[in-house]
């Protein structure tokens, strides 16, 4: 892609930008028209936001006792293992 | 190759991460649980052959997901391979107008971002399709590359950014449904 990154070519790449696949000099003609584009801008952030929110809403808080319960399992298979 | 007896120091840091994505798949804390206690058992096992230096995060969600899939598919009747209806890109944030009706203070965003509750994201993910499901868990959850989810799954690297681009898609078609009965959104928004 050349410097230039017009609407479409930002739109097309948002989720690999917002997912950090693209390469330094893409990343940084995304970014530039970004910064000269309130739509653009706009759009990105947004779809930013809500994929911060999903990875908060998707995280749990695991069960102390499941933590434990594995490490028996561990320990279990290998005194087995070792008999 | 790894040692078998620096597995609990080396893998157990993920087990909370496993668990998150665990429910995810599942869907109930007890079958989260059965699939983490399965997944770090048969790591264990095999974890001679682990490849020490390499991505060991990767290789424990690539048996979580094998797991997963052996396990559950086989119990529910669910297609394992679903196709999702053509949703336009940035369908959420399109839908949205950019009128600000209700409160000139905060954006039609922001409203739908702060009143969408942890239920609705939850519920949107979890109805996804399968095929769909996993590459949006692996990215926006763990934050995997498309390279390590290509190779936690299986597929190749174009299938992965397909089916998140269109599992997202999907998933925001959800959320705008629920933020529609939630009236976090004006009738009729839609961005010219």
């Amino acid at each position: 892609m050349s410097h230039d990154c017009d609407c479409g070519d930002a739109q097309d790449q948002l989720y690999q930008y917002l997912d950090s696949e693209l390469d330094s000099e893409t990343a940084t003609s995304v970014r530039s028209h970004l910064d000269d584009c309130n739509g653009c801008h706009d759009s990105f952030d947004f779809e930013r936001r809500l994929k911060l929110i999903v990875r908060q809403c998707l995280t749990e808080d695991m069960p102390e006792t499941l933590e434990v319960k594995v490490r028996e399992l561990i320990r279990s298979e290998t005194s087995r293992r070792s008999q | 190759m790894a040692d078998q007896a620096n597995f609990e120091r080396d893998a157990m840091q993920y087990s909370r991460q496993l668990y998150s994505a665990a429910m995810r798949m599942a869907r109930n804390p007890a079958d989260a649980e059965d699939l983490v206690q399965e997944t770090f058992l048969k790591a264990y096992r095999a974890y001679d052959t682990f490849q020490e230096g390499t991505n060991l995060k990767a290789w424990l969600y690539r048996i979580l997901t094998n797991t997963y899939i052996n396990k559950y598919r086989k119990e529910s009747r669910r297609p394992s391979e679903v196709d999702l209806g053509d949703v336009e890109d940035l369908y959420l944030y399109r839908r949205l107008g950019s009128e600000d009706t209700v409160d000139a203070s905060r954006t039609t965003e922001d409203r739908v971002l702060d009143g969408l509750v942890e239920s609705d994201i939850k519920a949107a993910v979890e109805e996804l399709p399968e095929n769909f499901r996993m590459p949006v868990l692996l990215a926006d959850l763990e934050g995997f590359s498309y390279k390590e989810i290509a190779e936690i799954l299986d597929i190749p690297i174009g299938t992965v950014m397909s089916r998140l681009h269109r599992g997202r898609k999907a998933m925001q078609k959800r959320l705008w449904e629920f933020a529609s009965q939630r009236g976090l959104v004006p009738e009729d928004a839609e961005r010219p």
